[in-house]
């Protein structure tokens, strides 16, 4: 699977992906766990949240349910998102770009400070 | 929480349709649970969370129309990067954005709750199906020059021949007080007209419950509206069929109009149709009947009374201007058959539109342009802090063009920066549009056609949403141009100190100051002679003594069906009031001055021989008690009316002053006898003369007059008038305990005193005045600023050259007066423009103009001294810095 190509990830798609790599959320709820997760650093709001999330999608790295977990209890208009296996595969990709950045810049300043 | 979904609603437009068909719902859930959560902190949270979020909302639109279009992506990206780039640089300069954004949210608001208003009133349709084809039709005076009164029933008839028409229906040109009675017998105001069966389905406004009435239920039927179904029957779903005593008959309630229904607006009534309270409770069938009645609901066929308002759908293929041109044939055709009472009638077909709102045009005109001048006034400002900036920022663009931005990235950058000031103010001001509304409508006066209708819609947005970017534009361009061409080298070398501006920009900086001084001056002069109007209508003398007196209307209940019983009533009634305390004199009369309709009657003078239908018409009333006491009216001539006119006495008259000139002239009227209405009535003596009152406003000279005596024809629905010798207000619990005391059914409405009356009068003035004036207030503060800014910059400039002429002796008053003079000239140079364009723009003030000529010598001598003595004033500080000057430090820039 070519995941090169749809890296880097933007710091606002990866947080999205990561909150949908645990289990299926909606639009909401993505927002909250993104919110929660960095502690209120990274605050989505619906436009930013949706105009990423029509990217992911255009670009097939999520895609929509359409059977609602727990059907009759939530609100029927609600869409949920999950990752696709592609999209699985190019988060792993951007982890492992942004984990290869992060120890190349760890050495770099160790050598700086010494 | 609807504004907050109104405003979503809004912002969601500027996305791309496919996006929105695809996430607008989900975000909007998004949306509102956000909002929700934050509003659970607080309302402070909640604003700051919301602002997030638009912004947020409104960047995301941008970005993915832009994306849309520029599939190479490298414009959208750099638009996003100067917009980020735009937010940095005014986060820099808080005082600057603050004071930016402040303006314009300011300007931009004023404007768009104007704009709200004109959409109200002006713009949007009437609440008709497909209102373009609908026309008034008036009957016409040729002897009396009069262009607008009522419709007779058998004209009307008549009228519907024409084939211009598809359908032609009618309505009363007045709305009436009727007795509502319920079960336990108490009776209540309600306000109802009759329309023909059929108004409604012409009209194309179907009942939200029931149907219309029909031609067969002319004396059962009854339509009611939403707000009384609402307020006094408490929106029963299961209303139809239920039966309401209206005028001693019942009628059964067949249909409940829908909410957004008007009709008739006050401005389609006849000159006597006008009421206070214009909220329709109830609209009656309208029926015909040979026999002379005068109760609610009926029309006597006849062509001699005129009472009718005529409103007509006209076929696709006609006009109203061909629909006049028939109907003028068919009533040339009625003159000649009918010659008693057609003779000087004629017809005049208007749009339903024009009828409507044509009246109150020129004045939300007047205060469209003005606000739109002040927002002018704001973006020259502004347009000229940024100028003084962007010579600052010389180097800033200096270097970015050194490091190979384009012209054009150049320009943008200023341009995007300055559209981040109109969005914010645009914002803002949206934000704050529901108070501004809501302000603006608690000062409109009550009797503004269809101002009950105002209220935000997509068209307002729109309007906001545009007036906002091009607002930023606006202030963006002349700076924009001049940023991208930095003299690079100059620019560089420049130490940064004292940067200096090009003679062109300064020469802007200067045409702009002297456009606001224009500007300014227009505003304050329109704003000086509106207020000289006012003053000259606020001096007008009404022919009464407004002060302390007490004003009410009444209306008599049903049972007291003959004169005889009025006469008891009335005896009981003034009886009652005469022994109040605080009470010196009371009266009353059937149409008071300045608060209510009037009525007119054809009268005729014994012993001259003139055919009836050439009887002049003379406004009609009856006088009350000691009417002409309590309210302060001179008896010129003869008498007033006495106890002694009673039923059996001879009948006599009072005419007013004008009455007895247009009539009499040159003769003594005392004594002489006239007729009313026809030439077989009995003849009445006329004994006395009163003085002239304003009756259908102040500005409206006096009309000739007549009065009869209570006591010889007794009125069911009098106004009331009580002298006090205290604060009147005090004395209306009193007044209306008496009234209830002697009868629970009278019912008494719209006690008010005489000085309120008149203020209501003068209500359309008083709001135009407010506006235009702080209108004119803000325009003074932003010429002085204007003028601040610029002889500040001058005054920098200027400071070698000041240095060397202190350093070779000038006194430093002679430096003050030169630096005061360059000021004062753009400031004059301003004032001539105003001047040009003050005259230019004088049709749209001459309907508001009473007593004053445009000309006016004291406005015109003050207003632009003011303007000159703010502008010098604005000068003297620059100045003052200029005078204290080192020469030393100077010349060593």
């Amino acid at each position: 699977m070519d995941t090169e190509r749809f890296l880097p990830l933007t710091p606002v798609a990866f947080e999205i992906m990561i909150a949908l790599s645990a289990q299926r959320r909606h639009g909401y709820e993505i927002m909250q766990e993104v919110e929660r997760r960095t502690e209120g650093r990274i605050v989505l709001h619906p436009g930013t949240l949706y105009r990423a999330l029509s990217r992911l999608l255009d670009e097939g790295l999520i895609d929509e349910l359409d059977e609602r977990p727990d059907a009759g209890v939530d609100d029927a208009r609600r869409r949920y998102y999950r990752v696709t296996p592609l999209g699985r595969a190019v988060a792993r990709a951007e982890a492992a770009r942004l984990a290869r950045q992060l120890s190349a810049a760890r050495q770099a300043f160790r050598r700086g400070r010494a | 929480m609807r504004i907050v979904d109104w405003l979503y609603r809004g912002v969601l437009r500027a996305y791309p349709p496919e996006f929105r068909a695809r996430f607008g719902g989900p975000m909007r859930d998004a949306f509102f649970d956000r909002y929700a959560a934050a509003r659970t902190v607080g309302r402070f949270r909640a604003a700051v969370v919301l602002l997030a979020i638009f912004a947020d909302l409104t960047a995301s639109a941008a970005l993915l129309r832009f994306a849309r279009r520029e599939k190479t992506s490298m414009n959208w990206q750099s638009i996003g990067r100067d917009v980020r780039y735009g937010l940095r640089m005014l986060r820099r300069n808080p005082l600057f954005a603050a004071v930016a954004i402040g303006a314009l949210a300011l300007g931009i608001g004023a404007n768009t709750a104007i704009f709200t208003v004109v959409n109200g009133v002006l713009l949007r349709p009437l609440p008709y199906a497909d209102p373009g084809h609908l026309a008034m039709v008036w009957s016409t005076n040729t002897a009396e020059h009069r262009d607008h009164d009522a419709v007779a029933p058998l004209d009307f008839l008549d009228y519907r021949n024409a084939a211009a028409f598809s359908d032609l229906q009618a309505t009363y040109s007045f709305v009436v007080g009727a007795a509502l009675t319920n079960a336990s017998g108490s009776a209540e105001q309600i306000v109802v007209t009759a329309v023909t069966p059929g108004m409604f389905e012409m009209l194309g406004r179907a009942p939200q419950i029931g149907r219309p009435f029909t031609a067969a239920e002319v004396q059962t039927a009854i339509v009611i509206s939403d707000g009384f179904w609402r307020a006094r029957l408490g929106a029963d779903p299961a209303i139809l069929g239920r039966t309401l005593n209206v005028n001693n008959q019942s009628r059964t309630i067949v249909g409940v109009m829908p909410p957004d229904f008007v009709f008739p607006y006050r401005t389609m009534l006849g000159p006597s149709g006008f009421s206070r309270s214009m909220a329709i409770d109830a609209w009656l069938p309208l029926e015909f009947v040979s026999a002379d009645s005068r109760s609610t609901g009926v029309a006597s066929l006849t062509r001699a009374a005129r009472f009718l308002s005529v409103v007509g759908r006209l076929r696709p293929s006609a006009t109203a201007a061909q629909a006049n041109a028939e109907l003028q044939g068919i009533a040339r055709q009625l003159a000649a058959a009918h010659p008693d009472t057609n003779k000087v009638v004629g017809v005049s077909v208007v749009p339903l539109h024009e009828q409507t709102v044509g009246t109150v045009r020129p004045a939300l005109i007047l205060l469209f342009g003005g606000v739109g001048f002040v927002l002018l006034m704001a973006c020259m400002n502004l347009a000229n802090m940024l100028l003084a900036r962007s010579s600052a920022r010389q180097r800033e663009m200096a270097i970015r063009a050194a490091l190979g931005a384009g012209r054009a990235r150049l320009i943008a950058q200023t341009l995007v920066e300055t559209t981040l000031l109109g969005c914010a103010g645009g914002a803002i001001a949206l934000i704050a549009l529901k108070w501004g509304i809501g302000a603006l409508i608690a000062s409109a006066p009550g009797d503004m056609p269809r101002i009950g209708e105002v209220r935000p819609d997509a068209a307002v947005l729109g309007f906001t949403f545009v007036l906002s970017l091009a607002t930023g534009l606006a202030i963006g361009i002349a700076p924009a141009l001049a940023a991208s061409k930095p003299e690079l080298q100059a620019s560089l070398k420049d130490s940064g100190r004292g940067a200096t501006t090009g003679r062109s920009q300064r020469r802007l900086r200067s045409a702009l100051v002297s456009a606001e001084v224009a500007l300014a001056l227009v505003l304050t002069l329109g704003a000086g002679l509106l207020l000289r109007s006012f003053l000259s209508v606020l001096a007008v003398d009404p022919g009464f003594r407004p002060d302390h007196l007490l004003t009410l209307q009444m209306t008599v209940p049903a049972r007291y069906q003959t004169p005889d019983q009025r006469r008891a009533l009335y005896a009981e009634l003034f009886g009652r009031l005469g022994a109040l305390p605080g009470v010196v004199t009371t009266g009353g009369t059937t149409r008071l001055p300045l608060g209510s309709t009037n009525v007119t009657t054809k009268v005729g003078v014994e012993g001259r021989s003139m055919a009836v239908s050439e009887w002049p018409e003379i406004e009609f009333r009856r006088a009350m008690h000691s009417y002409f006491t309590a309210m302060g009216m001179p008896i010129v001539r003869g008498r007033g009316f006495a106890s002694s006119d009673g039923p059996a006495a001879p009948p006599v008259v009072v005419i007013n002053q004008t009455m007895a000139r247009q009539m009499f002239a040159g003769e003594d009227p005392i004594g002489r006898r006239v007729k009313f209405g026809s030439a077989a009535s009995p003849s009445a003596t006329i004994v006395g003369v009163v003085g002239d009152v304003r009756h259908s406003g102040l500005e409206a000279p006096p009309s000739p007059e007549v009065y009869t005596y209570y006591l010889q024809g007794p009125p069911v629905n009098p106004f009331i008038v009580i002298r006090t010798s205290t604060d009147p207000a005090s004395l209306a619990t009193a007044v209306r305990g008496e009234l209830q005391a002697i009868d629970k059914e009278i019912s008494v409405y719209d006690v008010r005193p005489m000085t309120q009356v008149r203020s209501e009068a003068m209500a359309q003035r008083r709001f135009l005045l407010r506006l235009v004036g702080a209108f004119g207030l803000l325009a003074l503060v932003m010429a002085a600023a204007g003028v601040y800014g610029v002889m500040a910059l001058i005054v920098s400039e200027r400071s070698p050259e000041i240095g060397i002429r202190l350093a070779l002796g000038a006194e430093p008053s002679q430096v003050v007066w030169s630096v005061v003079g360059q000021g004062l000239a753009l400031a004059g140079a301003g004032v001539i423009a105003g001047f040009a364009a003050s005259l230019l723009l004088s049709p749209v003030l001459s309907a508001q103009m009473f007593g004053v000529r445009l000309l006016d010598p004291p406005t015109v001598a003050v207003v632009p001294s003011v303007l000159l003595i703010v502008a010098a004033l604005a000068c003297y500080v620059p100045a003052r810095r200029a005078m204290t000057i080192d020469p030393v430090d100077a010349l060593r820039m």
